[in-house]
């Protein structure tokens, strides 16, 4: 298997580099995606990574090909990493969305920065809160009526540890087996249930829970970064390692195509940062 | 959080077709396994011992020993698990999608084949680490299936038509299945996987005739749920057998974590027909940031004892409490009774992920022995022996570390001391033979992307050999992965250990004829001498072996046989196709694919069942 992909890789990149400029018109922009994941990606092609991949395949001249997988551990191994049934290529080449940095692909230059926020629901007796912070400081009364979603391993969860919160979390799974619904939607029925009063949500699923329902109807507070706590990253496209070629040309199509890529983004109420200078890649592949 | 839905009354197919009564099941199935021509449960007994009083295959001409037949199981992931053999008839299944053949031995040829109706789409994304099975039950004339996708399926044994078929998760929660049911009495056992989603684990009887939920226990939460009982349940403490007050999960864990608390129960339940107990072990606590989880998450990794007819917990010991490691459980717990510091005891015996060899009285609970099987292990000191916990080491608590902090050169790697391959005993030596791992790791948390796209702190693994010595700790620059030690669990003692190149990921078979089989990660079926270690024989088989070695008697000639297939853990990266050899890809499979590179030098997929037999 190891010896047979590695010669099949080298196979197509030295196919692709020699003859890329007159054969990439004839190729499809090829990506790997989860069918419903909103506000990511859908199979109705209503998330924000479906109309990037669109954008950037038109200017390529070429059709976008989606290969759908739920978005779980094994989802880079069972697309990205995964060779077609007929032994040519790969299934799908490029992960619209992932962190920037991320080890499971080579990134691409980030093409947005978002944060987590604090959401929280009008009218349930929070209205008050301004500010993250003053959660911590409630009066023990209020403290204990607190209703506040947490996850497995998200930064919000080590928030309400830091904080003496975790008693008031109501746990999630971060991911779930349901291809029915996804965590952003899962949050967003439980909102509206009153199972919980507010969450600490990653930005674009905070705007995804917000376009749900009518404008005001929550308050987002931004989660400010500490040096022992991350709050904001960056998030890019991923792509096989050393399929520099297609990694070259994303770059070039971020680059191009930033301001018409934020005002997607901004457009499904995602919560928009600087995009701050990327530190060195990380040397622990060696 | 979504209720879990009784799916059991929506799905049940009852059947009432002329059911013997309930201890005729049991007796049965006892009766089958005292017989050595049989291979009628996953460890050839209740207890677990995988010891066959078979002798006609011994020291003297193992040496001779042949492939007599073979069978190719179809599939490419991990064969995990191996067949049964009752009153002649080989039954053998296979990974997802789960695949069941009933073979006459005679001829060789497929009696009847079974595969279950899976939504592969649904199934495979839910399962972590590969598509495995460890195999099928036997009872009141069925077999049993733990599908991958939670359905547990009983089948005519001689027909193979499906008799009935319960829902036992719920995949929608990230609910899966791999271990091998146990048949106790009128009833089949289960447990549950999918401790990466938060999955709240739990061990669960069903009515062996008709599949109604008879008990479930869960692993974590409140004691109704849990079937504690305060006050009569009992656990090791303060140096004496001491009953549990109420709530003794619940006071362990912040708020509601326990809701998604994780110690799943996918290794191998073995049960003591005169205390009427089911023993077994649960796996790592969910939230795997240890830091967000405080108190000892109980009961996470832990050893469980429950009465089979109403699942009320007798005792329970967690032998990691907090784990900052995953160290997972839920190895197989064996039942022997023998002789500790001058004393008598009904023992049961546990080789830990964490490296210790744990001895308990199986009545009471009593924590007899605790001590590394592999003296490289040093995330501990020692368990001290009164409190019961383990003396944890600083420099190798990833918590007390830190999330920006490179934990280097802890022992054992995640993936254990010793993973879910079964261990065996022989009377005649009073040793248990462990397969076991000699790898160490570093643990670097670090953000990905995982789910729903949320950045979130996960963890680098990266595994390396342990380069140090099993039996005596000393750094010896070695660079096997793998090590087959012989244990007197009464002392705790390692008497001999043999190298191997690769970890040893297959369950051994212990004989009568003085001889112990398992099988190597590079295909090898091995028999060794049961008293010195020495290698008597070896043969490779088509592919790598994860699977038990079992045996069986067939018209007067005793057979062993394992199943080979290259998968599992340790073999994810050429299960998967997950290495693409560059250093980029060391950490994926959980840190096992840049371990284990060089393993696709020396074999390839393909599931094959090889029958061995002397000459005649």
């Amino acid at each position: 298997m190891n010896t047979f992909s590695t010669l099949a890789r080298y196979l197509i990149f030295t196919g692709l580099s020699a003859t890329a400029i007159t054969t990439q018109a004839e190729d499809k922009f090829r990506v790997c995606a989860d069918p419903l994941n909103p506000p990511y990606s859908s199979k109705d092609l209503s998330g924000y990574e479906n109309k990037i991949a669109a954008l950037f395949a038109k200017q390529l001249g070429q059709q976008v090909e989606y290969t759908w997988l739920p978005s779980r551990i094994g989802f880079i191994r069972n697309t990205l990493k995964a060779e077609n049934d007929n032994g040519e290529g790969y299934k799908c080449d490029v992960v619209m969305g992932v962190p920037a940095g991320y080890d499971l692909t080579e990134t691409t230059k980030p093409y947005f920065h978002s944060t987590y926020v604090l959401l929280i629901a009008k009218g349930r007796g929070w209205d008050d809160i301004s500010d993250p912070s003053q959660l911590a400081n409630l009066p023990l009364q209020r403290q204990e009526a607190l209703k506040i979603a947490m996850f497995d391993r998200g930064p919000g969860t080590a928030w309400l540890q830091k904080n003496g919160l975790l008693e008031q979390g109501v746990p999630y799974q971060s991911m779930t087996g349901d291809s029915q619904h996804n965590v952003a939607m899962q949050i967003d029925k439980d909102l509206r249930a009153g199972l919980i009063d507010m969450v600490i949500l990653w930005g674009p699923m905070a705007g995804y829970v917000e376009s749900q329902s009518p404008k005001g109807s929550y308050t987002a507070l931004e989660m400010k970064s500490t040096p022992d706590m991350k709050f904001d990253f960056s998030i890019a496209m991923g792509v096989r390692y050393g399929d520099n070629d297609r990694k070259q040309q994303l770059n070039e199509l971020i680059s191009k195509n930033l301001p018409q890529i934020q005002t997607i983004i901004s457009s499904y109420r995602i919560p928009l940062l600087p995009i701050p200078a990327q530190p060195a890649a990380k040397d622990d592949d060696d | 959080m979504k209720p879990v839905k009784n799916w059991l009354l929506a799905s049940t197919v009852a059947t009432l077709l002329a059911a013997p009564t309930v201890s005729t099941a049991n007796s049965d199935l006892e009766k089958l396994t005292q017989n050595p021509a049989n291979w009628a449960s996953w460890g050839g007994d209740y207890a677990g011992t995988r010891y066959s009083k078979l002798s006609q295959i011994n020291t003297q001409n193992v040496k001779n020993l042949q492939p007599a037949w073979s069978f190719s199981t179809g599939v490419l992931r991990g064969h995990e698990g191996g067949p049964l053999v009752v009153n002649g008839v080989l039954y053998v299944h296979t990974p997802f999608p789960n695949t069941v053949y009933a073979i006459d031995q005679k001829t060789q040829s497929v009696i009847w084949e079974f595969t279950p109706t899976m939504d592969a789409d649904v199934t495979i994304p839910v399962m972590c680490c590969d598509t495995v099975n460890r195999g099928l039950a036997y009872g009141d004339g069925k077999i049993f299936l733990q599908q991958s996708d939670t359905v547990l399926t009983a089948l005519d044994a001689k027909t193979g038509k499906r008799v009935w078929s319960v829902q036992n998760g719920d995949p929608k929660l990230g609910m899966t299945n791999t271990n091998a049911p146990i048949v106790v009495k009128d009833k089949v056992i289960t447990g549950i996987s999918g401790g990466e989603f938060g999955v709240r684990g739990f061990l669960a009887a069903y009515n062996i005739r008709t599949g109604a939920l008879e008990w479930k226990g869960y692993s974590m939460g409140p004691d109704k749920d849990t079937l504690i009982k305060p006050g009569k349940t009992t656990t090791w403490q303060d140096g004496k057998v001491t009953p549990l007050g109420p709530e003794s999960s619940l006071a362990t864990w912040q708020g509601d974590q326990w809701k998604i608390g994780g110690g799943t129960t996918w290794g191998w339940y073995s049960y003591d027909p005169k205390l009427n107990l089911v023993y077994y072990g649960s796996g790592n606590p969910s939230t795997w940031n240890p830091v967000q989880r405080p108190g000892d998450n109980k009961w996470s990794m832990s050893l469980w004892a429950r009465d089979a007819d109403t699942g009320e917990v007798k005792w329970v010991y967690q032998m990691t409490p907090h784990d900052e490691w995953d160290y997972d459980g839920i190895n197989e717990t064996v039942l022997v009774d023998q002789e500790v510091k001058g004393k008598m005891h009904k023992t049961i015996v546990h080789f830990d992920r964490n490296g210790v060899g744990y001895t308990l009285d199986r009545e009471t609970g009593e924590l007899l022995v605790a001590e590394t099987f592999d003296k490289s292990v040093n995330w501990l000191t020692h368990v001290d022996m009164k409190t019961g916990r383990p003396d944890v080491v600083p420099e190798f608590s990833t918590e007390h570390n830190g999330e920006d902090v490179n934990t280097v050169g802890t022992c054992p790697a995640a993936l254990g001391a010793k993973n879910q391959q079964p261990v065996s005993y022989s009377p005649q030596t009073g040793l248990f033979y462990i397969s076991g791992n000699h790898l160490c790791m570093e643990y670097e948390p670090f953000e990905v992307s995982y789910t729903a796209g949320q950045p979130y702190v996960g963890a680098t693994l990266n595994m390396m050999p342990a380069g140090a010595d099993v039996m005596t700790g000393k750094k010896d620059g070695t660079t096997n992965l793998g090590q087959f030690t012989a244990w007197d669990a009464k002392t705790g003692k390692i008497a001999w250990s043999n190298k191997e190149q690769f970890s040893v990921w297959s369950g051994s078979v212990a004989t009568a004829g003085g001889v112990v089989f398992y099988g190597t990660l590079e295909g090898y079926l091995k028999a060794v001498d049961a008293k010195t270690g020495k290698e008597l024989y070896k043969f490779k088989t088509p592919s790598g072996i994860i699977g038990n070695v079992n045996t069986w008697e067939f018209e007067g000639k005793q057979y062993v046989g394992v199943l080979s297939g290259i998968g599992g853990w340790a073999g994810i990266g050429i299960a998967a196709g997950l290495d693409d050899g560059s250093d980029s890809t060391n950490t994926e499979g959980l840190g096992a694919v840049g371990a284990y590179r060089s393993l696709g030098s020396y074999t390839k997929l393909g599931g094959t069942l090889t029958v061995f037999a002397l000459p005649n």
